[in-house]
C-alpha cells in the first residue's frame, strides 16, 4: 500500500528503522562492509550543537517552486531561513529567465494567545486572504514546531478552507521535533505533491521522457549536464521537483520511468509512481564522480534495454574526461581531503576524490540509511578512513580536523566555517548554481580543486586567527567519546595519537 | 498593521534575536534550549538577511543546543538541559553560559530557570533569557539578552565613572551595520569625551561589560528597541536614561550630541565647539564631490523602507544632509496603535516629512501599492514624474525598485546582496560612508 493514502507521511525513523545519526568510527574501508555493520541506528549523543530539523531542507524545494505560496504555520521566526532560500531561489530564477523574482513566503506569526486558544482560524483566514492577495495555483499550509504541540490540525484546517479558495492548498507536516532525520523533509514534501498535484490517470505515456528528480542543491549547471548525456541516448530529462511548475508534475505520471539523482531522497515519491502510475523507478546510483556517473547511466540503460549504448556513451565520456583530468591528477596526487555533507553526497564524493588522487581521511554523513550501504561499499575498496555520522554537530568535526589536518575540506552549505577556522582550505560541495554532477561536474570540481589548493592564503590567515568555541582539553579527548552507546575503541596507535596531537591546535 | 500574516517577515523571532545578542557578546557561549531546527534556521536566515555575516565562534552551527525531540516534547525537557549545560561547561571554553529557551520548553513548561538557579549555585557561570518565539519578534529577544545582562551580569558600582556611558537600541545582526554602527557611537561620544559602553561586538570585551554600572547615563537611540532595558537599568542601578534618536549623517549627529550634552550637564559652549569641529572636518571631507554631484543632479525623489530606527534616521539623512526629497517612508515593524504613536513622538524630526507620507507596512505588496499612489500617473506629456528615483531599503524591494526604474541599495534587513565587515552609517563618518555608497549606487555605470 503507498503511503500517500495516510494524511499524514511516516517518518524516517519508522519508515526506515536502520537510519542511524551518530557514529564514530576511526577505522572504515580496508575491508568489506566493516563500517556498516558497526553503525547504531539508536545511538544519539549526551552534548549536541545546533541543528537543522526537516522544515529547512522542505523550504529549499517549497520556495523554489512558481506561483506557489508557502505559507509558515508557526511562531514568527520558524522558517524565517526562507529568505536565505530565496537567495538560491533567485539565481535559479535568474539562471531560468525570470531575473528578479523572489520566493514568496508568509508566516501567521504565532503569537501567545494563539497558543493558548490554537492557531486554526489564523490560518483559515492567512489562506483565505493570501488567496486574494497573491492568486497563486498552490498555497503549502507549512506546520512548523508549534501548531504540533498546541494541537493545530492543519489537515483539518486545509480540508475546511479549501472550498473557499481558488488555489490548491497542501498541508505539510514539518514539526521539527518530531523526526531527528532532515530526509523526513524529502518524504514530506513529496506526499503533499502526490497527494494534490497529480492526475487521477496517467493519459499516454511518453517513451522518451524521463524524470530525473533534482535536489535543493543541483542548479541548472547540473541539470543541463544530465539532460546532455539523457539526450545523447535519445532521451528527454523532466526535472522535479525543484523549480518545477505545479501544473508539470502531471507529466511525470506520463514519463517511461523515474532516475534519482540522490538515493535517500526520492524513493518515497517514485514508489508511489511505479504503483499507481506504472512509471518504473530506478533508484541506485548518485551521478557524482567518474564511476558513478558511468554507473548511473549505465544503470539506466539496462533498465530502458539501452545497455550498450549507455555502456558506450559512458565509455566515451569516461576517456575524454580522464584525459583532461590527467594533469589535476598530478596535481592531487598524495594531497589528503576529508568530506562532511548529507548522506550520499559525502560518500559519491568521497570517491571522488579517490578518483582524482586523493587520500581519503574521512568522511562524515549527515545521517545513514540503507540506501547508502551500496556507496559505501564502494568505498571499502580503498584505504582506511575515519567515518563519522553527525547531523553536522562541529565540535567531532573540529576534534578530528586538528588531529588529521588534511590538505582540503569539503563541506555542505553552511559547514565549512569549522575547517576555514582551523586554516584548512574548504571547498562547498553542496551549494546551487555549481556543477557537482555528472562528467561536467567531475571536471568543473576538479578544476575549482586546483584553483582552492593553487593559493589557500585567505585560509592560512584565517585559521592564525580565527576563533573557536572549544577548550584545548576537547581537542585531547576521543572525538567520539560523547555518542553514547558506541562501543567501537579507537584504534589510533599511540604513536600517531601523539603527533596528532601535537599538531592540534587549541 | 492588519491581517492574519506577515509577507517575507523582516526579522525573524525573540530566539533569534536572543541568540543574535547573547551569541555576540565576546566570551559567551549560548545555549539554545529549543527544537532541532533553530540553530540551523538562524544561520540560514543569516546568510540571506544579514549582510553576510552568517557565523561567529559560537554561533550558527556551532552553538550547543538541546535539539528537543518529541521525547523531551512528551516527558519535560530538563534532564536534557541539565546535561546538555554540564557537558557544554567541558567543552566549550567560555566566561558565561546563556541559556536562550525557544517555543517548545515554555510551552511544554519546562522550570529552566529554577534548573539555571540550581546549577549556577554550584558555581557555573550560567544565566539565562526566556525567548519563545511566539512571545515576540527578534527585537523582543534583543532586549530579552539585555534585560538578563542587567539583572544577572552586570555588576552595582558604588562610584560611577562621569565619561562612562551605555548605549542601547543597535540589536545586532537586525542591523546589518550594528557593529559599524556601534563604533560609531562611540566615536561620536568620544567627541563629547565620553567613553561608552555597547555590549555587544568586537570592540566590547566581557569584563568592560560587567563593569557597565559604573555609567553616569543611559542613552537609547532608538524609540522602540532597548527602552524596557533602560527602564529596568534605572530600578535596579538608579542612573535614568536619555532618548536620543538614531543619527546618521552631519545634521542628525549634530542632533544627537545637542541632546546628549544637554542630558548629561555638558557645558554648552563645549559641545558647541565640537559641534563645529566635527562639522568642519565632515565638509572637508565632502567639498571635493560638490562638482560633480551638483552637476549630475545628483537630487532624487526617495522611497525609504525599514524598520524604526533605520527608517527614519535614512529620511532624516536624505533630506537634511543630501537634500533630496523622501516622497514616501516605510516602518516595517509591525506595531500596535500605540507603539506607532510613540515612536512618532519619541522622534524629534521627521526631516521636513509630510505626515500622509509615513507609513507603517511591512508586506511588500502594499508597499508597492503604496509607492503606486506616489509614483503611477496619468502619463501625461506635463506631470510631475517625480523621477528620478532612489529606492532605500532591503534586499526584498530590488524588484519593485525596478519597475519604478529606481537605483536600488540595501540599507536595512534584510540585506542579501551587500558584504557588511566594519561599515556602519552613525554619525559623521558614517553619513561620509553612506554618500560614498549611495552615490556609487547610481553611478555604477558611469
Amino acid at each position: 500500500m503507498s503511503y500517500l493514502e495516510a494524511k499524514v507521511p511516516p517518518i524516517r525513523e519508522l519508515r526506515r528503522p536502520e537510519t542511524a545519526l551518530a557514529h564514530g568510527e576511526f577505522r572504515c574501508g580496508g575491508g568489506p562492509k566493516k563500517a556498516v555493520c558497526a553503525i547504531m541506528a539508536q545511538a544519539d549523543r549526551d552534548f549536541t550543537q545546533g541543528s537543522i530539523c526537516p522544515l529547512l531542507p522542505a523550504l529549499g524545494i517549497m520556495t523554489s517552486l512558481p506561483q506557489t505560496v508557502v505559507l509558515l504555520h508557526g511562531a514568527v521566526g520558524c522558517g524565517s531561513c526562507a529568505v536565505g532560500n530565496n537567495v538560491n531561489v533567485r539565481a535559479g530564477n535568474a539562471a531560468r529567465g525570470r531575473a528578479d523574482l523572489d520566493a514568496l513566503w508568509l508566516s501567521t506569526a504565532l503569537n501567545e494567545d494563539n497558543v493558548i486558544f490554537g492557531g486554526g482560524e489564523k490560518l483559515a483566514s492567512a489562506l483565505i486572504e493570501a488567496d486574494a492577495i497573491y492568486q497563486p495555483k498552490v498555497i503549502l499550509a507549512v506546520s512548523g514546531c508549534l501548531p504540533g504541540v498546541i494541537g493545530d490540525d492543519i489537515d483539518n484546517v486545509a480540508a475546511e478552507t479549501q472550498p473557499k479558495v481558488k488555489a490548491k492548498i497542501l498541508p505539510i507536516h514539518c514539526e521539527g521535533f518530531k523526526s531527528r532525520f532532515m530526509a523526513t523533509a524529502y518524504d514530506v514534501i513529496y506526499h503533499a505533491l502526490g497527494r494534490n498535484l497529480l492526475p487521477l490517470e496517467s493519459g499516454p505515456k511518453d517513451k522518451n521522457a524521463i524524470n530525473v528528480m533534482n535536489v535543493g542543491s543541483m542548479g541548472l549547471a547540473d541539470e543541463k549536464e544530465l539532460a546532455r548525456l539523457l539526450g545523447e541516448l535519445g532521451l528527454k530529462a523532466n526535472f522535479f521537483p525543484v523549480f518545477a511548475s505545479p501544473d508539470s508534475f502531471a507529466l511525470a505520471t506520463r514519463a517511461r520511468a523515474s532516475i534519482s539523482v540522490c538515493p535517500t531522497h526520492d524513493d518515497y515519491f517514485l514508489s508511489h509512481l511505479w504503483e499507481k502510475y506504472g512509471v518504473p523507478a530506478i533508484i541506485r546510483h548518485m551521478p557524482i564522480g567518474i564511476k558513478n556517473t558511468s554507473l548511473w547511466l549505465t544503470h539506466l540503460g539496462e533498465e530502458l534495454n539501452m545497455a550498450a549504448q549507455a555502456q558506450d556513451l559512458a565509455d566515451k565520456e569516461e576517456a575524454k574526461l580522464n584525459a583532461a583530468l590527467a594533469p589535476y591528477k598530478e596535481f592531487f596526487a598524495g594531497k589528503t581531503a576529508f568530506v562532511s555533507a548529507g548522506e550520499y553526497r559525502s560518500l559519491a564524493t568521497g570517491l571522488l576524490l579517490r578518483e582524482l588522487g586523493f587520500k581519503l581521511l574521512g568522511i562524515r554523513s549527515f545521517h545513514f540509511d540503507g540506501f547508502a550501504e551500496v556507496e559505501l561499499a564502494k568505498l571499502d575498496q580503498g584505504e582506511e578512513f575515519i567515518f563519522n555520522v553527525a547531523n553536522v554537530q562541529p565540535f567531532e568535526e573540529a576534534n578530528l580536523l586538528a588531529r588529521l589536518r588534511p590538505d582540503i575540506f569539503l563541506g555542505h552549505w553552511h559547514g565549512n566555517s569549522t575547517a576555514a577556522r582551523l586554516g584548512i582550505p574548504a571547498q562547498v560541495i553542496y551549494n546551487s548554481g555549481y556543477a557537482y554532477i555528472g562528467y561536467q561536474g567531475a571536471f568543473d570540481l576538479a578544476r575549482r580543486l586546483k584553483r582552492r589548493l593553487t593559493n589557500p592564503a585567505f585560509y592560512k590567515r584565517v585559521g592564525r586567527f580565527a576563533k573557536l568555541p572549544y577548550r584545548a582539553e576537547w581537542y585531547a579527548a576521543d572525538p567520539f567519546s560523547h555518542i553514547r552507546a558506541q562501543e567501537a575503541e579507537s584504534p589510533l596507535t599511540a604513536q600517531t595519537q601523539k603527533a596528532n596531537f601535537a599538531e592540534a591546535r587549541p | 498593521m492588519s491581517g492574519s500574516f506577515l509577507e517575507r517577515p523582516r526579522f525573524s523571532c525573540s530566539l533569534g534575536g536572543a541568540l543574535a545578542a547573547a551569541g555576540n557578546i565576546q566570551n559567551v557561549a549560548p545555549i539554545l534550549h529549543a527544537g532541532p531546527g533553530c540553530a540551523g534556521n538562524f544561520a540560514w536566515s543569516n546568510n540571506g538577511a544579514a549582510a553576510l555575516a552568517v557565523t561567529g565562534p559560537c554561533l550558527g552551527l556551532n552553538v550547543p543546543a538541546t535539539n528537543i525531540q518529541e521525547k523531551e516534547v512528551v516527558f519535560g525537557g530538563l534532564d536534557r538541559l541539565r546535561e546538555e549545560i554540564l557537558n557544554a561547561a567541558k567543552i566549550i571554553q567560555s566566561e558565561l553560559y546563556f541559556v536562550l529557551t525557544g517555543c517548545l520548553p515554555e510551552v511544554i513548561g519546562d522550570d529552566v530557570e529554577s534548573l539555571v538557579a540550581e546549577i549556577a549555585a554550584q558555581g557555573l557561570p550560567l544565566v539565562m533569557a526566556s525567548a519563545a518565539g511566539f512571545k515576540g519578534d527578534s527585537f523582543h529577544g534583543y532586549e530579552a539578552v539585555l534585560k538578563t545582562l542587567i539583572a544577572k551580569v552586570i555588576k552595582p558600582a558604588r562610584v560611577k565613572d562621569d565619561k562612562l556611558v551605555n548605549v542601547f537600541g543597535v540589536p545586532p545582526s537586525l542591523n546589518p551595520f550594528w557593529r559599524g554602527d556601534l563604533n560609531g557611537f562611540k566615536e561620536l561620544l568620544g567627541l563629547l569625551g565620553l567613553s561608552a559602553n555597547v555590549f555587544f561586538g568586537p570592540s566590547q570585551s566581557f569584563k568592560g561589560l560587567t563593569q557597565a554600572g559604573k555609567a553616569r547615563k543611559n542613552i537609547v537611540v532608538s524609540s522602540l528597541y532597548g527602552l524596557e532595558a533602560a527602564e529596568l537599568y534605572q530600578e535596579k542601578f538608579e542612573v535614568d536614561y536619555v532618548l536620543a534618536p538614531y543619527p546618521i549623517g552631519a545634521a542628525a549627529a549634530e542632533r544627537f550630541l545637542t541632546v546628549v550634552g544637554r542630558a548629561l550637564e555638558i557645558p554648552r559652549r563645549k559641545v558647541k565647539k565640537a559641534i563645529e569641529e566635527a562639522g568642519q572636518r565632515h565638509y572637508d571631507y565632502l567639498e571635493p564631490l560638490v562638482d560633480v554631484y551638483n552637476d549630475m543632479e545628483a537630487q532624487r525623489h526617495v522611497l525609504i523602507v525599514g524598520d524604526v530606527n533605520y527608517a527614519l534616521a535614512l529620511t532624516d539623512f536624505f533630506s537634511q544632509d543630501l537634500g533630496w526629497i523622501p516622497e514616501l517612508t516605510v516602518i516595517t515593524n509591525p506595531l500596535s496603535p500605540e507603539e506607532e504613536t510613540r515612536v512618532l513622538k519619541n522622534h524629534i524630526d521627521l526631516g521636513g516629512l509630510a505626515p500622509n507620507r509615513l507609513i507603517f507596512e511591512s508586506r511588500l505588496s502594499y508597499i508597492a501599492k503604496a509607492a503606486k499612489n506616489v509614483w503611477g500617473g496619468p502619463g501625461l506629456t506635463y506631470w510631475d514624474s517625480k523621477q528620478p528615483v532612489f529606492v532605500a531599503g532591503s534586499s526584498l524591494e530590488r524588484a519593485l525598485a525596478a519597475e519604478l526604474s529606481a537605483t536600488h541599495l540595501s540599507l536595512t534587513y534584510p540585506i542579501a546582496n551587500r558584504a557588511v565587515l566594519t561599515r556602519g552609517y552613525v554619525g559623521y563618518s558614517g553619513g561620509l560612508r553612506l554618500t560614498e555608497d549611495v552615490v556609487g549606487a547610481f553611478i555604477a555605470n558611469r
